[in-house]
């Protein structure tokens, strides 16, 4: 006897990671902070971004940073050395980081009582796109040394976030990068999306950054105020 | 490489059906369907779900079989259906306005799981002779 059956029932490849930043995103809550997943090409500037932002931020807001490497703790040393506490995690053979090894950092070691998170992804373009990990935004480094013609290679990643920096912009001037170009790529892909020029290097664009991230644990603040009143009065 | 990570995913998904019917049971297909706006590489993904697939219950033998899903999407100024695609840059062929809303391409699931029951019979047949 030799028979068959077919099992139908459509089931998400990836559900796994999807109920894992699920239950980040509750974890985040409890902390009431602000989470933000920073993903670029390798050394498209996001350490650098941290290190300026956490400078001129000063007191505005509290943070604490997880820092997602393939090998080593380079960027976690430089982070440290601004003052603000860094959660490693080495991903070893992996090219990004997944819900599921957030989660174990979360359990294994208490992050701080901070106004914000900020989730330094492995550097690259592609990978990172596919596993949401329980952030409240998405943001996208685009390196002016890298090309405008990006977001039309690596589509997912730029129509899957809330902002796109452009980064290292005291370099224009030396590249052949379309500021204008690049901007109308990303928003035929996300049409919502906003865009920020800066330089980390020379503080180019950083109080509006700042003022954006103000701008968005503010929104969340007043998010889980209406979420807590909800609860309440349902019950 | 995440396509090793998407494989593994598929393999726990069959080798958890499995466990649903019955441990003795074999799968002999697993279809998938990967939409064509996902980051998703389908002869990474066989390869790699060829090469893993003896390390699960059951799943040895499995074949995987891989449908790409065209995108679709209306375009934001005016709504008409068109397919997105890099050469245009994502943008409506109609009026250049880019994507309004994608209605297809963002797929990334397994459909069907085929389960061979030859195993499950036998297994069924000496444990009444044993009985």
């Amino acid at each position: 006897m030799h028979e068959s059956a077919d099992e139908h029932a459509l089931e998400r490849i990836l559900g796994k990671n999807e109920e894992m930043a699920e239950h980040n995103r509750d974890h985040f809550r409890s902390l009431k902070a602000c989470t933000f997943n920073l993903m670029s090409a390798p050394g498209a500037g996001k350490t650098s971004l941290l290190e300026t932002t956490f400078q001129k931020a000063g007191s505005t807001f509290s943070s604490c940073v997880i820092e997602g490497d393939m090998v080593g703790d380079l960027d976690a040393c430089r982070i440290r050395k601004t003052g603000v506490a860094v959660h490693q995690i080495s991903t070893g053979r992996s090219c990004h980081l997944d819900a599921q090894m957030i989660a174990r950092l979360l359990h294994a070691e208490p992050l701080e009582k901070t106004n914000a998170i900020f989730i330094e992804n492995v550097g690259n373009l592609v990978c990172p796109a596919e596993f949401p990990l329980g952030e409240h935004r998405r943001i996208v480094l685009l390196c002016v040394t890298e090309g405008d013609d990006k977001p039309i290679k690596y589509p997912v990643i730029f129509r899957n976030c809330h902002l796109v920096l452009f980064t290292k912009c005291d370099l224009l001037e030396h590249v052949e990068f379309d500021i204008n170009k690049a901007t109308k790529n990303i928003q035929a892909i996300n049409p919502d999306v906003k865009t920020m020029q800066i330089s980390a290097k020379t503080g180019y664009g950083i109080d509006r950054w700042i003022a954006w991230l103000v701008s968005e644990m503010t929104d969340y603040r007043e998010h889980l105020k209406t979420a807590k009143h909800v609860h309440h009065t349902a019950h | 490489m995440h396509e090793s990570a998407i494989a593994k995913s598929i393999l726990e998904i069959v080798e958890q059906r499995l466990r649903s019917i019955g441990a003795a049971a074999d799968a002999q297909s697993v279809e998938v369907l990967f939409g064509e706006f996902r980051n998703v590489d389908p002869e990474s993904v066989a390869f790699a779900f060829d090469n893993m697939k003896a390390l699960f219950q059951g799943c040895a033998n499995c074949r995987l079989s891989i449908s790409t899903i065209i995108a679709a999407a209306l375009c934001k100024d005016n709504e008409h259906q068109y397919r997105p695609m890099a050469n245009n840059a994502y943008r409506c062929p109609a009026c250049a306005s880019g994507i309004g809303k994608l209605l297809q391409g963002e797929e990334l699931d397994v459909v069907n799981v085929t389960v061979e029951l030859e195993r499950m019979e036998k297994e069924k047949e000496q444990h009444a002779r044993v009985g």
